[in-house]
C-alpha cells in the first residue's frame, strides 16, 4: 500500500464516499456558503483507496478562456454590455438593403473597440496562463516508496504525503503531521492570505507527531473525516482516525495552500483539498464592482440619446411615409414585383418602418460608441500612472506608495460629500504604548497624553508638557513611574495585585517570541500591536516573557520573592480562550509551578465589568473612575481580571471544553459558550492604558477637509470620552459647534440594566432614542434658522445608534445627522459602521467615502461608495477591500482634492466633449435628412463617419483627459472650498449638458446650412458647379476642425501634447482624404474621388473653412467669455488670482523619501522595519476587481472579482514581477496602432509649435 | 509618452544613511508626466483676450465679406424661368399629357441682357424640387460599368434601370442616367446664333478617370419609358459632358447645372432670343425649370451668402467688442478678485 501506483479509478472499496462527494460539485464561489452535508473521507498515503472518490487534481487554472472558447466566450462577454450590442445591432442592419451606408461604417468602429478589448483580454489570460504554468510545475517532495521524489505541485494528489521545506510554500492544504520542530509545532505565514505578517503557530496531533523521516511515514495509514471543501479560512473540522481511535482535528492542524513556512526545517502533511478545492481558491470573493455615480449618470445620458435618436428616426420615417409619391417618376416609386419595399408608394406605413430603421443605421453615430473604451483607458492611465506614483502620497517612513486599486472610481474621490473615517490606525497612528495603568485602584504612569495636552489648549490651561526622559523608554512603551519600576512595586501598598497584574500581562496572550531570549534583543509576533505592548510593559517590570512552547509560557521574573532575584518559571498553559469581536475579551488558564491553577482575562471593560465576582465595590468604583479619567485622555483601556480554580471545577469545565473543541458542528458557538461557563466571578486587578498617537497631519487635513464642504464622521469602537476627545484633538469638534450628545449610559438607562429586563430595557431605550432625536433635531432646525447659525456635531453610541437605525426613526436621524458638520458614533459594531454609512449612501443619496485600516472596517469599506483603505499598518484586509489604499490619513487631502477633483473635471469635460460631438455631427446628417425627402441618404462619405469617432476626433479628448488642470496641485489644496464644486456636481448637470446640447444644435446648424448655402453655385471662375460629395466632404472638414477647436477652447492647459493631438487629428483628416481620395479605388468610393482636390482649387474651401468654425464656434465663445466674466466659477477665480505664479510645486517633491530624516522620523521608520509591521503590500492594482473590469464596465455589467486573484496572490511566491509596465505598454501600443499614421505628423506639428508664441516655457 | 525631459532624480533613491535599509524602496520614480507637471500654457479668458478676439475677428471677416460680396456683385445673372411658359396656353390644364403627346415642344423665349456681360458667360439649366440626392437614386449607378468597358454587366446597383427586358445590360445604367435632363437651348442675337460651346463643362477628374474612354452607350432609353435624354451611341461616355454633369448628383433639391458656356460678350440692352426644346417633363412633381445666364468673378457664380455671412459675423463680433468694451469700462472687474469666490459671497451658506 505504500506510495502509489498511478493508477486512477481501479480498486475497489470506499464508494460510499463517491456518492459523498458528489454533493459538493455545485458549489459557487462567493460568501460563506451553507456547508454542503456530508463529509470527505481522505485515506492517507493511498492513491488506490483515493482514486475512487474522483478528489480533483491539485492543477490549477485561473485562465478564462482557452485556445478554443476564447472567441465565441470572448465576444460573448463583450455583447453582453448594451453599446457594444446595441452597434452589433447597428452592424446588422447596416448589412440589409435598408441601410443608407456601407456596413463599414459600423462595423469599423464596432470592431475597432471590439478588438482592443479581445487583445487586452487575450493578453492578459495569457498572462494568467503562464503565471498557472508556473505555479502548477513547481516542484515538492512527495513521499513515494519511502522517498521523497521531486513532483510538480499538479501531479499531487488528495491523500499524497508530502513534505514541505522552510520558506516554502504550501501546495495544496494540508493536514499537519509532523514537523521538526519539538513538540510538533510549526510556524506559517499568512501574508498572502489575508496579510497579516505575524508568525502562526500550527501544531500537529500528538500521535502523529514522530511521522518525520520517510520510513517512519509510509508506515502511517491514517483516514481523514472532514468536512467538504469550503471557503472559510478560519475554521476546519474532522477527526483523524488512527489505530481505530478518532482523534478530532482543528484549524489548528490545516495548513492552508498560499501560506509558508518559517521557523521551521520542514514539515511532513496530508493532503486534504487540493487545486481548486483549497480554501484558498473557494474563497475568491464576489465584490460587486463599484460603479461611479458619475457613470450612472452617464447611463442616464446615454439613454437620454437614445430618445433623442428615437424621435429624430420617427420624425424621419413619418416624413418619409408623406413624402414617398409616384410623382417623382425619376425616382421609380412604383409597384413592380422588383420594387423594394421601401420604395413601394402604396404602402406608405411598411416605407414608414423600413425608413426608421434606414435612419437608425444613419444616425447611430449619436451613441458615442468609444466612449466608453475612453473614459476607462483615461481612469485607468490616471490611476495607475498618476495616482499610484504621486510622490505626495508616498509615505517613505512605511516605504508606501498610494495604491488605486480600481479604476472605477476616479472621479468619485471628486465628488465625495461624507467621510466615515475610523479612529484607531487611521486617525491615530496604531502604534501602541504602554502608558499609564491603575493597579487595585491606584493610578500609575506620570505621562501626559498627546491629546491631554491638545484639551489642554482647548480650554486654556496650562500643561507642563515636560518631555520624559527617554532612557527607559522602547518602542510601545512609553511608562515613567518609578513606583513600579526595578522593583519598587513590592513597596506599594498592594503588591499582591501588582503581581498578578504583571502575570497577567505576561501569560495572558497569544505572543510569539522571536529571536534571542535577552529583554534587550528578543523580538514579539503579535496579532494586535495592543497586545505585543503589553507584553512589552511585562518584561519592562521585571516579568519577562521569552519563551513558549504549545502547553508552556516561560517566564524570567525578577524581584517577586525579594528584591534582585531573577527566577524562570514555567507556566503550563491549559487552555486559551480566544479573542474575536464578539468576547471582546481574552482568556488563559494556566497552571503554576506549584499547582495553582488559575484563570487570566483581559478584556473591554464593560465585558469584564459584567463578569466580576460580587463584593469590593469601592475598588470597582475607584477603576471605573479611572477607565472614564483615561478614556477622556484618549487612552485605549483594558481591564485585567482573574480567577482562582479550584482542581474539580477545572477539571468537570475543561471535558466540556474538550468535547467543545472536538465538535463537528458550530465549534466557534459551542466554544463560546464553554467559556462563558468559567469566566465568572472574577476578581479585578486593575486597568491599563494604552496610548496611540494622532497620526501626523491628521488636525490639518481634517479642517481641509471640511473647509472643502465634506462633512467627516467618526466611527469608532471606543468609549465616548475617548471618541470626543479624539475629535477635539483632531479638530473635528470645536468648542464653537453645537454639540448633541445621545448617550446611553445615563443612570436611567443602568438602573433598569441592572433589573436585567431585557424587553422592558429595549423599550425603554427606544422611546428614549426617539424623544432624544427628536429634541435635538428640533433644536438643531432653530440652530439652523437662527442668526449666528453655529455649526452643530452630534455625538451617538453604539446602543442608541441601534434603536436610530430603526426604520422608523432613521429618517430623523438621518435629518440631524445631515444638519451636522461633525458626527462622531462610538461603541459601535461593524456590521453598524456600514449600517451608518448605507443610511448616508442611500439615504441621503449623497457620495460616502469610508476610510479604515483594521478587518472591523471592512464592511464599511465596502458598503461606501468610495473605500479607502490605509496600509503599511496593521492586516490587509482593509487594503485588501478597498478602492484606493494610501499610508496616512492625510494622504486623503492629496486623493480627494487633488486627483479626485482633477479627475471629475477631466472626466466631466471628456464625457460632455463626447456627448456634443457626436450630437452635433448627427444632427448635420439629420439637417440633410429634411432635404432628401426623408430618404436616409446619408450626407457623409461611409469612411468618413466611421473614422470620425475611432480617428479624427479620438485622441485629443483622451489628452484633455489627462493633462487637463484647472488649477495646480498647491492651489487645489490651498484652496479646498474648490472641491465643492464636485460635490455640487457643478460640471455634470442636466443644465450643462442642456447647454451642450444647445451649442451642439447650434453648432450643427450653422455647419450644416453655412456650407450648404454657399455652395449652390457656380464654384470657380470656371462656372463649374458641386455636387453632392463636394458639398459634405466641405462639411465634414469644417465638422473635424470645429470640433477639434472647440475641445482647444475646453482646455484649461494647453501642453504640447494638445498641439500634437489637436493638429494631428485635423492632419490625420486631410491625410486620410488626400489618400482617399486621390486613388480610384475597386468599390464603392467614386464618388469621392478627387473631391478633395476639386474643393481646394477654389477659393470657396478656404473661405468657408475659415467662416464656419468661426461662426459656428462664436456662440461658444460668447458663452465662455460672457459666463467668466460674469458668472464665474470658483476655480476660475483662483485662476485669475494666481495667474502670474510659477507653479513650485515640484518644490520638495524629489526630496520626499530621499531625505535625512529626523530622530523621531528615524524611530518610527525603524518601528516600521520591525517584522510585526512590515507590510509586505505589493500594490495589487492589477489584480483588483478595479483593474478587471477595465472596459467592463459598460452599461450595468456586472464584474465579479475574479477568483485568481486571490488564488495567485495565494500561489505565488513574491517574485519581484514587474507589473504595471506592461499593461500601460499594452495600452499605448493600441493606442499607437489606432493613431499610427499620427506619428508621421508630429514632427512636423512640432515645428508648428515652436512657431506658435512661446507659450510652452512658462511651466505651469 | 512622458515629456522631453524625464529629469528622474529616482536613479539615487536612497543617497545618505538611508540607503541600506531602504534597498527595496517602492518609491515611485519622479517624472514630469507621472506628477503631473508638463510644462504647459494656461491660457485665461480674461475680458481683454474677450474684447481683442471679437476685434480680430471683426477685423478680419469684414474685408472678406466686403470683397467677396463685391465679388458677387460684380456677376451678372440672367434667370428665366419658363416651365409653364412653354406649355401653349391650352395645354396648361394638362401639362403632362401635354408633355408625352407628340406635339411640338419647341419654345421661344426672349431675355434682355441688362447689364454687359464679359465672355466667357455660362449657361445654366436649374431645377427646383428634384431630389437627385434621394437615397434611391444617389445610388442608382455603376461607377465600375461606367469607367471600365468590361464592366460592362456589374449593374446590380442599377436597378429597376439595369437591363433592358430583353436582358441585355444598359450602358449607362441606373436612373440616374435614364433621367438625364434633355431640354435644349440655342441662343440667337439679332438672328444670329450665339455658339454654345459645351467642351470642358465637367470637373476634368470625372471625364479622366470616371467616365471610360472605350465606354459606349448601349440599350439606353430604349424601353418603353425614356426618362430623359438619349444619348449618341457612337460618342465614348467620357466625351458626353452632359452626362458627366448630369451623373455628378446635386447636394440639394434646388439646384444648378451647366449647360455650356458663349464664348462672346453681351452688351446691355441686347435681346437675346432663346429656341428650346422643352423636353423634360418636371410637371408631374411641380418642378421649376430655369434658364440662367452668368458671368463668374474670381471667387465664382454669384452668391452674395458667403459676403454677407462675412460681414454679419465680423459686424456682430465688432458690436459684441464694442459692447463688452463699455461694460468693461464702466464696470470692470476685476481679475481674480477673491471676493467673488462663492464662499466668499456667501460665506456659511452650505
Amino acid at each position: 500500500m505504500a506510495g502509489w501506483r498511478g493508477s486512477r479509478g481501479g480498486g475497489d472499496g470506499g464508494a460510499q464516499s463517491v456518492e459523498r462527494v458528489s454533493s459538493s460539485r455545485t458549489v459557487r464561489l462567493g460568501k460563506v456558503q451553507p456547508q454542503a452535508p456530508g463529509h470527505r473521507t481522505v485515506f492517507c498515503n493511498d492513491r488506490d483507496a483515493n482514486a475512487l472518490a474522483k478528489f480533483k487534481g491539485n492543477s490549477v487554472s485561473t485562465t478564462k478562456y482557452d485556445v478554443f472558447t476564447f472567441l465565441p466566450k470572448g465576444l460573448f462577454e463583450q455583447f453582453r454590455r448594451v453599446a457594444n450590442l446595441y452597434f452589433l445591432m447597428i452592424s446588422i442592419i447596416s448589412c440589409t438593403p435598408v441601410s443608407p451606408v456601407s456596413p463599414i461604417t459600423n462595423v469599423l468602429p464596432l470592431s475597432m473597440v471590439l478588438l482592443v478589448s479581445l487583445v487586452k483580454e487575450a493578453w492578459e489570460d495569457w498572462k494568467r496562463f503562464q503565471n498557472d504554468m508556473a505555479i502548477n510545475n513547481s516542484s515538492i517532495e512527495v513521499l513515494q516508496d519511502q522517498k521523497w521524489v521531486f513532483t510538480p505541485w499538479k501531479k499531487l494528489q488528495v491523500g499524497d504525503i508530502i513534505k514541505v521545506k522552510q520558506d516554502g510554500f504550501f501546495p495544496a492544504d494540508l493536514l499537519f503531521l509532523a514537523s521538526t520542530n519539538a513538540d510538533g509545532v510549526c510556524y506559517i505565514e499568512t501574508a498572502n492570505l489575508d496579510g497579516e505578517t505575524n508568525l502562526k503557530i500550527r501544531k500537529a496531533l500528538e500521535k502523529t507527531w514522530d511521522y518525520v523521516n520517510p520510513e517512519k511515514i509510509s508506515e502511517f495509514k491514517g483516514e481523514i473525516q472532514c468536512e467538504q471543501p469550503n471557503n472559510s479560512l478560519y475554521t476546519y473540522t474532522g477527526n483523524l482516525i488512527v489505530d481505530k481511535q478518532s482523534l478530532p482535528l482543528s484549524p489548528n492542524q490545516l495548513l492552508l495552500r498560499g501560506c509558508s513556512l518559517r521557523n521551521t526545517e520542514y514539515i511532513v502533511g496530508a493532503v486534504v483539498f487540493t487545486g481548486h478545492e483549497t480554501k484558498v481558491m473557494m474563497n475568491s470573493m464576489k465584490i460587486p464592482s463599484k460603479r461611479s455615480t458619475l457613470e450612472k449618470k452617464l447611463d442616464k445620458l446615454i439613454l437620454a440619446l437614445f430618445s433623442v435618436l428615437f424621435s429624430m428616426c420617427v420624425l424621419g420615417a413619418i416624413g418619409s411615409g408623406i413624402f414617398i409619391n409616384p410623382k417623382y417618376y425619376y425616382l421609380r416609386f412604383e409597384n413592380t414585383g422588383r420594387t423594394e419595399k421601401q420604395f413601394n408608394p402604396d404602402n406608405r406605413f411598411v416605407v414608414a418602418i423600413l425608413t426608421f430603421f434606414t435612419l437608425i443605421t444613419l444616425y447611430s453615430p449619436i451613441i458615442p460608441i468609444s466612449l466608453y473604451v475612453s473614459v476607462e483607458m483615461i481612469k485607468f492611465i490616471q490611476s495607475t500612472q498618476f495616482i499610484n506614483n504621486d510622490l505626495h502620497m508616498y509615505h517613505a517612513e512605511s516605504n508606501t506608495p498610494a495604491s488605486a486599486r480600481t479604476s472605477n472610481l476616479n472621479e468619485e474621490l471628486g465628488q465625495v460629500e461624507y467621510i466615515f473615517s475610523d479612529k484607531t490606525g487611521t486617525l491615530t497612528r496604531n502604534l501602541m504604548e504602554f502608558f499609564k495603568c491603575s493597579i487595585g485602584g491606584e493610578v500609575y504612569g506620570t505621562g501626559v497624553s498627546e491629546i491631554e495636552i491638545k484639551i489642554a489648549q482647548r480650554t486654556g490651561a496650562k500643561v507642563e508638557s515636560q518631555k520624559q526622559p527617554h532612557a527607559a523608554r522602547e518602542k510601545g512603551f512609553n511608562f515613567d513611574d518609578g513606583r513600579l519600576m526595578q522593583g519598587a512595586w513590592r513597596n506599594e501598598p498592594n503588591p499582591e495585585s501588582c503581581k498578578e497584574f504583571f502575570r497577567c500581562l505576561a501569560i495572558c496572550h497569544t505572543v510569539l517570541p522571536e529571536g534571542e531570549e535577552s529583554p534587550e534583543k528578543i523580538r514579539y509576533q503579535a496579532a494586535s500591536p495592543d497586545e505585543s505592548a503589553l507584553v512589552i510593559a511585562a518584561k519592562n517590570f521585571g516579568f519577562f516573557f521569552y519563551k513558549r512552547s504549545p502547553t508552556t509560557i516561560y517566564v524570567r521574573e525578577s524581584h517577586v520573592e525579594k528584591m534582585g532575584k531573577v527566577q524562570d518559571i514555567a507556566y503550563e498553559i491549559l487552555n486559551v480562550l480566544e479573542f474575536n469581536s464578539t468576547r471582546k475579551r481574552q482568556s488563559v488558564v494556566c497552571r503554576y509551578p506549584d499547582g495553582r491553577l488559575v484563570l487570566y482575562c483581559k478584556g473591554a471593560d464593560t465585558v469584564i465589568y459584567e463578569r466580576l465576582a460580587d463584593g469590593d465595590g469601592d475598588l470597582r468604583r475607584i477603576s471605573r473612575e479611572h477607565l472614564e479619567q483615561f478614556g477622556a485622555s484618549g487612552l485605549r483601556t483594558l481591564c485585567l481580571a482573574y480567577r482562582n480554580l479550584s482542581p474539580d471545577e477545572y477539571e468537570n469545565w475543561n471535558e466540556k471544553y474538550v468535547q467543545a473543541k472536538s465538535s463537528l458542528r458550530d465549534r466557534e458557538k459551542k466554544l463560546d459558550e464553554v467559556a462563558e461557563l468559567i469566566e465568572k466571578n472574577l476578581i479585578l486587578i486593575g486597568c491599563t492604558a494604552i496610548e496611540d498617537k494622532l497620526q501626523e497631519g491628521v488636525p490639518q487635513c481634517i479642517e481641509t477637509l471640511s473647509r472643502a464642504g465634506i462633512k467627516i464622521w467618526v466611527l469608532t469602537g471606543d468609549k465616548m470620552e475617548t471618541a470626543i476627545n479624539i475629535a477635539y484633538a483632531c479638530k473635528l469638534i470645536s468648542n464653537s459647534m453645537k454639540q448633541f450628545i445621545i448617550s446611553s449610559e445615563t443612570d436611567d438607562i443602568r438602573e433598569i440594566e441592572e433589573r436585567g429586563d431585557q424587553v422592558e430595557l429595549a423599550r425603554f431605550m427606544k422611546e428614549l432614542v426617539k424623544n432624544e432625536l427628536k429634541r435635538c433635531n428640533e433644536e438643531a432646525q432653530q440652530y439652523l434658522l437662527s442668526e449666528s447659525r453655529p455649526k452643530l456635531a452630534l455625538v451617538i453610541d453604539g446602543k442608541c445608534l441601534m434603536y436610530a437605525l430603526d426604520p422608523s426613526l432613521r429618517v430623523v436621524l438621518l435629518n440631524l445627522s445631515l444638519n451636522c458638520s461633525a458626527v462622531v458614533c462610538c461603541r459601535v459594531s461593524p456590521l453598524q459602521k456600514a449600517q451608518v454609512t448605507s443610511l448616508v449612501k442611500k439615504g441621503a443619496n449623497r457620495i460616502t467615502l469610508s476610510i479604515g485600516d483594521g478587518a472591523n472596517d471592512v464592511s464599511m469599506i465596502q458598503a461606501a461608495h468610495v473605500g479607502v483603505g490605509i496600509s503599511g499598518q496593521e492586516g490587509m484586509q482593509a487594503v485588501m477591500a478597498s478602492d484606493f489604499a494610501i499610508a496616512q490619513f492625510r494622504f486623503l487631502t492629496e486623493l480627494l482634492l487633488v486627483h479626485g477633483r482633477w479627475s471629475y473635471h477631466r472626466i466631466c469635460k471628456v464625457v460632455t466633449y463626447f456627448f456634443y460631438k457626436n450630437l452635433m455631427f448627427t444632427l448635420t446628417q439629420f439637417w440633410f435628412t429634411f432635404e432628401t425627402g426623408f430618404s436616409g441618404q446619408r450626407f457623409y462619405d461611409d469612411w468618413f463617419q466611421s473614422l470620425y469617432n475611432v480617428i479624427f476626433t479620438a485622441l485629443p479628448v483622451i489628452i484633455i483627459g489627462l493633462f487637463d488642470k484647472d488649477v495646480n496641485a498647491t492651489l487645489s489644496k490651498k484652496y479646498p472650498e474648490l472641491y465643492k464644486e464636485g460635490i455640487r456636481n457643478a460640471f455634470f448637470k442636466w443644465r450643462v449638458v442642456a447647454t451642450w446640447a444647445f451649442f451642439a444644435v447650434y453648432q450643427s446648424l450653422v455647419l450644416y446650412y453655412f456650407v450648404v448655402a454657399s455652395s449652390n453655385r457656380a464654384m470657380n471662375s470656371a462656372g463649374k458647379m458641386f455636387g453632392l460629395w463636394d458639398v459634405s466632404t466641405m462639411a465634414f472638414t469644417s465638422v473635424v476642425v470645429t470640433v477639434n477647436i472647440r475641445l482647444l477652447m475646453m482646455c484649461n492647459t494647453i501642453t504640447r501634447w494638445h498641439h500634437i493631438s489637436v493638429g494631428g487629428s485635423i492632419l490625420a483628416w486631410f491625410t486620410f482624404v488626400f489618400i482617399y481620395s486621390g486613388f480610384v479605388l475597386p468599390k464603392e468610393q467614386e464618388n469621392i474621388y478627387f473631391v478633395i482636390y476639386v474643393l481646394m482649387s477654389t477659393f470657396y474651401f478656404y473661405f468657408t473653412l475659415l467662416l464656419v468654425p468661426v461662426a459656428a464656434l462664436f456662440v461658444d465663445f460668447i458663452y465662455l467669455g460672457v459666463q467668466r466674466w460674469f458668472f464665474p466659477y470658483d476655480y476660475q477665480i483662483v485662476q485669475e488670482i494666481h495667474r502670474h505664479e510659477v507653479d513650485n510645486n515640484r518644490i520638495g517633491l524629489l526630496e520626499i523619501g530621499n531625505n535625512d530624516v529626523s530622530p523621531d522620523d528615524a524611530r518610527r521608520y525603524a518601528i516600521m522595519q520591525l517584522p510585526g509591521q512590515k507590510s509586505k503590500h505589493t500594490g495589487f492594482a492589477f489584480d483588483s476587481p478595479g483593474y478587471e473590469s477595465f472596459f467592463a464596465s459598460q452599461a450595468g455589467v456586472y464584474v465579479p472579482q475574479k477568483a485568481w486573484d486571490v488564488a495567485r496572490r495565494a500561489s505565488m511566491r513574491n517574485r519581484p514581477k514587474p507589473p504595471r509596465k506592461n499593461e500601460i505598454i499594452i495600452y499605448y501600443t493600441i493606442l499607437y496602432i489606432l493613431f499610427f499614421f499620427l506619428n508621421t505628423y508630429v514632427a512636423f506639428v512640432e515645428s508648428m509649435y515652436h512657431i506658435i508664441p512661446q507659450c510652452s516655457n512658462d511651466s505651469y | 509618452m512622458n515629456s522631453g525631459t524625464p529629469s528622474s532624480s529616482a536613479g539615487a533613491p536612497g543617497s545618505a544613511e538611508s540607503a541600506a535599509p531602504r534597498r527595496n524602496s517602492k518609491r515611485p520614480k519622479y517624472s514630469r508626466f507621472t506628477q503631473q507637471e508638463l510644462p504647459a500654457c494656461k491660457p485665461i479668458l480674461t475680458p481683454k483676450w474677450v474684447i481683442s478676439a471679437f476685434l480680430l475677428v471683426s477685423v478680419v471677416f469684414i474685408p472678406i465679406g466686403v470683397v467677396s460680396l463685391f465679388a458677387s456683385r460684380d456677376v451678372v445673372e440672367i434667370i428665366d424661368r419658363y416651365e409653364t411658359e412653354c406649355i401653349p396656353l391650352d395645354s396648361r390644364n394638362n401639362k403632362t399629357g401635354f408633355m408625352w403627346s407628340n406635339a411640338d415642344k419647341t419654345c421661344n423665349r426672349i431675355i434682355t441682357v441688362t447689364k454687359h456681360m464679359k465672355q466667357p458667360i455660362y449657361v445654366y439649366y436649374q431645377l427646383d424640387n428634384f431630389y437627385q440626392n434621394h437615397r434611391r437614386y444617389v445610388k442608382s449607378r455603376s461607377d465600375q460599368q461606367l469607367r471600365n468597358p468590361g464592366n460592362e454587366r456589374d449593374i446590380s446597383t442599377c436597378s429597376p434601370e439595369d437591363t433592358t427586358p430583353e436582358g441585355l445590360p444598359i450602358v449607362p445604367c441606373g436612373l440616374i442616367a435614364w433621367s438625364m435632363f434633355n431640354d435644349t437651348y440655342s441662343l440667337s442675337r439679332n438672328n444670329q446664333q450665339l455658339g454654345i460651346n459645351k467642351r470642358g463643362i465637367s470637373w476634368q477628374s470625372d471625364r479622366d478617370r470616371k467616365f471610360g474612354k472605350g465606354v459606349f452607350p448601349k440599350n439606353f432609353q430604349n424601353g418603353t419609358a425614356p426618362g430623359g435624354a438619349k444619348l449618341n451611341e457612337s460618342i465614348p461616355l467620357s466625351e458626353q459632358e452632359d452626362l458627366i454633369v448630369w451623373m455628378r448628383t446635386a447636394a440639394l433639391p434646388t439646384f444648378r447645372k451647366l449647360y455650356g458656356k458663349i464664348e462672346v460678350d453681351l452688351q446691355a440692352g441686347d435681346v437675346i432670343n432663346v429656341t428650346l426644346q422643352n423636353n423634360y417633363n418636371t410637371y408631374n412633381f411641380n418642378g421649376k425649370k430655369k434658364l440662367v445666364l452668368s458671368t463668374t468673378s474670381w471667387l465664382g457664380g454669384k452668391n452674395d451668402f458667403m459676403g454677407i455671412a462675412y460681414l454679419t459675423v465680423g459686424g456682430l463680433c465688432f458690436c459684441l467688442a464694442m459692447g463688452f468694451m463699455l461694460i468693461y469700462l464702466i464696470k470692470p472687474r476685476q481679475l481674480g478678485d477673491p471676493s467673488y469666490l462663492s464662499w466668499n459671497r456667501n460665506p456659511g451658506g452650505h
